[in-house]
């Protein structure tokens, strides 16, 4: 038994080393491993060897076989790619045909850059908050310290529904909203639609913005550099130069804009950011003391800071858009591309 | 606000700044600098020439032929100029140069003579109104050299961009102020400061009230020569793109730009009673013509000057024609005064006239300023104007308030912006910019800040001042410390999410579209009169008719920009838009704000997708069906095995909106209300957007969708035993429901039905009309056992008799 076993591995070896198409392949397979093949038979056989013998003889019939079958697989693949490629055959696929792809469609570039947005801010422990879009001239202008006939409303072109309703201008108002309902330590920002009757090849009637602010103690402006230089490296994925200047807002004090290194030109000077090397990002300040006493939060005790970014402005220094008109006409083609 | 760097160095040293870096500095100061260009580019090319002879052109009487010099070469030259004679200095524009308006000076045959180039007039080159004839340098200019270097012009032309909180540098001077704190040197102003001798000999001033006018300062001088300026104060006003009008005017204007004081100019002649009166007109003065000629309305809102008989001047706006400055004049009342700023601004909203006084006074003009820009402005009508001022005049200040002392903490300008500052730092930087200070204690100063800093009112002001100066760079960057909380998701949010990203996936693109809209879009869409979407919230100033009113629903938005797609050839759209719709309520109040979600679906169902493997077949009704289940299913509000918080029906005859084709027309319905529909959009209102094809729609309220409960996710365990799949072939009449059919098999008492689909429906031969086949296939599974032939087929008899009786039905054969 043992020595036909060796010697039905050797006849097998042999004949599996001569193999030289498919075909013959086949018939090995079947004579040595199929159902009624040799190593079958010698298995069906062990039945007849003795009982001490037998958990060494079933061991080494098995290992024969899977030694074999081992070889046949080998050969199997040694066949393949021997053959002719497959891309020669005139019955072969061609692989150049386009792959069927079900079809998708493409968030908004608008809510894309606002998601990143907010996804930043999130990661930073902001809540986001919401407010409406049609808003009180006290929410829009009073609570943030731009009384009536103040020159700083001119910065405001305001499309107005009443006498007191107006369409918001800014997300400012949530500053406002928030504060007069909650307490510090406050982290939010505020996304959303505003309006400026403005229309022409750098501005839209209805944009996007996001505010932000965040009220606590000891809030200092070194604080709002901070957390603005880690949102905009993030935002522009690389370690961009930024710089602080002194601006105005009727609601911080002190103001200031906020300018990355230009993301076209790298900060040589382009059209885009008129030669300067820089392009204005956000707005940003230490909200005015007047802001807190009207919501009645003590100035002394808390300070805090916020900052407004225009979403439109972040997607066309990061996509390249140069007409911004092209945002609201929502043609495929240019929703497509983001 | 423009200048130039020559004129901002007549008041202060720049040092050794270049143009580029100075303005770095300024916009590092908050004086944002919006441009730097060299003063009138399109005059660069232009050279100086000299005329060296002239004779009679041969074939025109009017025309000269010319020889001048233009350094080392010389040109003839025809020329038309009645001044053009032997030895004058003047202005070339030679071939190949471009006119200010756009011409091109090129070689040519003048009636036969030939001319190469152009010798110009001040209005040909832009530089004044004169025509007359070319222009005339002095005898003594060199020829061949550029003519912006002739004229003194070769200067760099600076623009600020003000924030509303710094009138103080509309002016030259507030630059310089700003610009001496960079270089820490000295300003050199032509006036320091004055004060007036009161006298009221010639004339009185009554002013009404002291809030409207704090300051109201006056002169009278005589003996005015009304003439053109001489050049240098013509070039100044031309280089900031002001027209120089006559000396007196400019003088005036010149003033303005160097202080930030306007200044008004009356004919002393022309004013009744010689008194001003600064009061509010009467009810009986409804009109007032202002020296651009216009007849204006005015109300006893608005302050006005008036003298004996009535208005002479809209305060701090514009000047009266009936007191305007003429060239007969010789006597001037001239007028340097601080008006309220809400007051002007009012006035000038109302009247819709903006000026470069009323910018200034809107803003805020120095109330200890009034006094020294009017005494420069006498010294120079006196210089220049052979004016002679007479003994002093009228200073009203009832309305200044004494100078404001304020207390500024080390500590919390420290705290506030995170950077360590001691009493030095902090008083050298607001020092050199004029900002006095003095110790009080070991945290606190005292500080003074000067009557031209309006906008300085608090300790805050001042921290920004120090902020400022110090420079918002060298503050270091901190991160807050703050405790950890976590926020608290809005639910609106992530369901917003939820959706648009499903929508994507099946291959929905995202539109925005503006909020406000045409309300023709009501119509268009055939609402009920009694529409509750009817009653819009209106823009009182819309910028045009189609963005008038706040949408009450995102579908017509849609539609246009399904309209635009179709134009650019697409012939598969889906878009979806997520937004608000707007309800109003009363007056002054703010409206019902509802965000609602629109999906529009138009052309082919394979999208862009390759029709290598796609037919061209086109989106329908069950595409739109496809959509609401799959949302619903997603947000686990239908399908997710427990009761269906969502389902869908056919609406009845009231809840039908005019818009849909009927026949094709499901509600979502939920015990909260209806949640949204899903259509075919009525191809006569397709029409109406343009849109020959079937589009369909699924609209849904957000809102309401964000109040349902979602099933929760209920692990159900595998089934271990198999299934046995058997099929029924039924033969009803066409009118029966396919979901009957299968809620009839689901609801059976039969146990172990798994599941129950339709596969196939037929009509038409060989079957009998009124007939239909459809055929169910019907799965039977049970938990604990495999299913045996007898156990299957009990039931799929009982399922199949049920089926026939109900309706009217039997099985096909064969």
């Amino acid at each position: 038994m043992e020595q036909e076993l060796v010697s039905l591995q050797t006849k097998a070896k042999e004949q599996l080393a001569a193999i030289e198409n498919s075909s013959q392949l086949e018939e090995f397979r079947i004579q040595f491993l199929g159902r009624k093949g040799q190593f079958s038979t010698i298995m069906k056989n062990l039945g007849r060897v003795p009982k001490e013998d037998k958990p060494r003889m079933g061991q080494m019939a098995n290992g024969a076989r899977k030694e074999i079958e081992a070889l046949y697989s080998e050969k199997q693949t040694a066949l393949a790619s021997c053959g002719k490629s497959p891309s020669q055959s005139s019955d072969a696929i061609d692989l150049t045909l386009p792959g069927r792809r079900p079809v998708i469609g493409k968030l908004h570039p608008v809510t894309q850059i606002m998601n990143e947005v907010c996804s930043i801010f999130e990661g930073l422990g902001f809540a986001v908050a919401e407010g409406p879009d049609v808003e009180h001239d006290h929410y829009n202008f009073e609570a943030l310290n731009i009384p009536a006939h103040h020159p700083a409303r001119d910065m405001h072109d305001t499309f107005y529904v009443s006498d007191s309703i107006l369409l918001r201008t800014h997300t400012s108002p949530m500053q406002a909203r928030i504060m007069e309902t909650q307490q510090p330590p406050l982290r939010v920002i505020a996304p959303g639609k505003v309006y400026r009757c403005d229309s022409d090849i750098t501005h839209t009637p209805m944009f996007h913005q996001v505010e932000g602010f965040l009220v606590d103690k000891n809030v200092s402006f070194a604080d709002l550099k901070g957390i603005l230089t880690i949102f905009t490296q993030k935002m522009f994925d690389k370690d961009l130069e930024l710089r602080f200047r002194p601006s105005f807002f009727p609601f911080t004090e002190p103001s200031a804009e906020v300018d990355i290194a230009c993301v076209i030109c790298g900060g040589k000077g382009c059209r885009v950011c008129k030669r300067t090397g820089w392009l204005e990002i956000l707005g940003a300040g230490m909200i005015d003391p007047e802001v807190f006493k009207k919501v009645g939060y003590n100035p002394e005790v808390y300070s805090g800071f916020a900052f407004g970014l225009g979403i439109e402005r972040i997607a066309m220094l990061k996509y390249g858009i140069d007409d911004i008109r092209l945002y609201y006409e929502n043609d495929l083609r240019f929703l497509s591309q983001f | 606000m423009k200048f130039t760097l020559n004129w901002l160095k007549e008041y202060v040293d720049t040092g050794d700044l270049s143009p580029e870096v100075l303005s770095e500095h300024l916009t590092m100061l908050g004086l944002e600098v919006d441009s730097i260009a060299p003063l009138f580019p399109e005059l660069q090319p232009f050279k100086t020439a000299k005329v060296i002879s002239v004779e009679q052109h041969p074939n025109a009487d009017k025309l000269k032929l010319c020889e001048v010099v233009v350094g080392d070469e010389s040109f003839s030259i025809v020329c038309g100029a009645p001044n053009v004679r032997k030895g004058l200095v003047t202005s070339i524009a030679l071939v190949g140069s471009v006119m200010p308006d756009g011409m091109k000076i090129k070689a040519s045959k003048v009636r036969g003579v030939k001319s190469h180039g152009m010798l110009c007039s001040e209005r040909e080159l832009g530089l004044s109104e004169s025509h007359e004839g070319i222009m005339e340098l002095a005898p003594d200019t060199d020829h061949g050299i550029f003519l912006l270097e002739a004229l003194g012009m070769d200067d760099i032309l600076i623009e600020v961009d003000l924030t509303p909180n710094r009138p103080d540098c509309a002016s030259v001077i507030g630059i310089a102020r700003e610009v001496a704190g960079i270089t820490r040197s000295d300003l050199r102003l032509p006036v320091k400061s004055a004060t007036l001798e009161h006298s009221n000999q010639n004339f009185s001033v009554d002013v009404e009230n002291s809030e409207d006018s704090p300051r109201y300062a006056a002169r009278l001088i005589r003996n005015i020569q009304i003439a053109p300026s001489p050049w240098w104060l013509r070039k100044r006003l031309l280089s900031i793109g002001l027209r120089p009008i006559n000396n007196v005017v400019d003088i005036t204007n010149l003033v303005m730009m160097e202080y930030g004081q306007p200044l008004h100019a009356f004919d002393y002649d022309k004013i009744a009673g010689k008194n001003i009166l600064v009061r509010h007109p009467q009810q009986s003065e409804k009109t007032f013509t202002t020296l651009d000629g216009v007849e204006r309305n005015i109300d006893p809102s608005m302050l006005m000057i008036c003298d004996a008989d009535g208005p002479i001047a809209i305060a701090g706006i514009m000047g009266g024609m009936n007191s305007e400055v003429s060239d007969n004049t010789s006597s001037i009342l001239l007028e340097s005064a601080c008006f309220d700023a809400v007051s002007v601004r009012r006035t000038a909203r109302k009247l819709k006239l903006s000026t470069e006084a009323s910018y200034r006074f809107e803003r805020g003009v120095d109330p200890g300023g009034c006094v020294t820009a009017m005494e420069r402005a006498v010294s120079l009508l006196c210089e220049i104007a052979g004016g002679e001022a007479a003994e002093g005049g009228v200073d009203y200040y009832g309305g200044i308030r004494p100078l404001n002392s304020l207390k500024l903490r080390i500590s919390k300008t420290s705290a506030l912006l995170g950077i360590k500052l001691d009493y030095d730092q902090i008083a050298d930087v607001l020092q050199s910019i004029g900002i006095r200070c003095k110790p009080k204690d070991d945290d606190t100063i005292w500080v003074n800040p000067p009557t031209f800093r309006i906008d300085i009112e608090r300790e805050v002001d001042l921290i920004e001042e120090v902020a400022r100066l110090i420079g918002y760079n060298k503050i270091p960057t901190s991160l807050p410390t703050v405790n950890l909380s976590y926020p608290e998701q809005d639910p609106k949010r992530k369901l917003r999410t939820q959706l648009s990203t499903l929508l994507c996936d099946l291959g929905f693109s995202e539109a925005i579209n503006y909020s406000f809209v045409t309300d023709k879009h009501h119509d268009m869409m055939q609402l009920d009169e009694e529409d509750s979407r009817r009653p819009v919230v209106r823009l009182l100033n819309p910028l045009s008719e189609e963005q008038s009113v706040m949408r009450t629903m995102l579908l017509p938005g849609l539609l246009e920009n399904l309209k635009r797609n179709i134009n650019f050839q697409k012939n598969s759209v889906k878009l979806f838009e997520i937004g608000k719709v707007f309800t109003p309520q009363a007056d002054n109040e703010q409206p019902i704000e509802q965000e609602r979600l629109c999906c529009i679906l138009y052309g082919l169902r394979a999208g862009e997708a390759s029709l290598l493997y796609n037919n061209e077949e086109k989106v329908d009704i069950f595409d739109a069906k496809g959509i609401g289940e799959l949302l619903l299913e997603t947000l686990r509000l239908s399908a997710c095995g427990s009761e269906d918080a969502v389902y869908f029906r056919t609406p009845d005859e009231n809840e039908a909106e005019a818009y849909t084709d009927l026949s094709q027309c499901l509600l979502m319905d939920s015990d909260q209300g209806v949640v949204g529909q899903l259509s075919k959009l009525n191809p006569e209102i397709a029409k109406q957007f343009g849109i020959k094809r079937d589009i369909f729609y699924v609209d849904i309220d957000i809102e309401l969708l964000c109040s349902l409960t979602s099933a929760v996710k209920d692990f159900k365990s595998l089934p271990v035993f198999p299934a046995v799949k058997r099929d029924i072939a039924l033969l009803v009449p066409a009118s029966v429901k396919a979901g009957d059919l299968l809620n009839t098999v689901r609801r059976s008492k039969e146990k172990f039905i798994e599941h129950c689909e339709i596969f196939d429906i037929y009509q038409g031969k060989p079957l009998n009309d009124g007939i239909k086949s459809v055929a169910i296939s019907v799965t039977y599974r049970s938990p604990t056992k495999t299913l045996t032939e007898k156990n299957v087929s009990k039931s799929h008899t009982k399922i199949i008799n049920t089926l026939t009786s109900k309706f009217n039905g039997s099985l096909r054969e064969g």
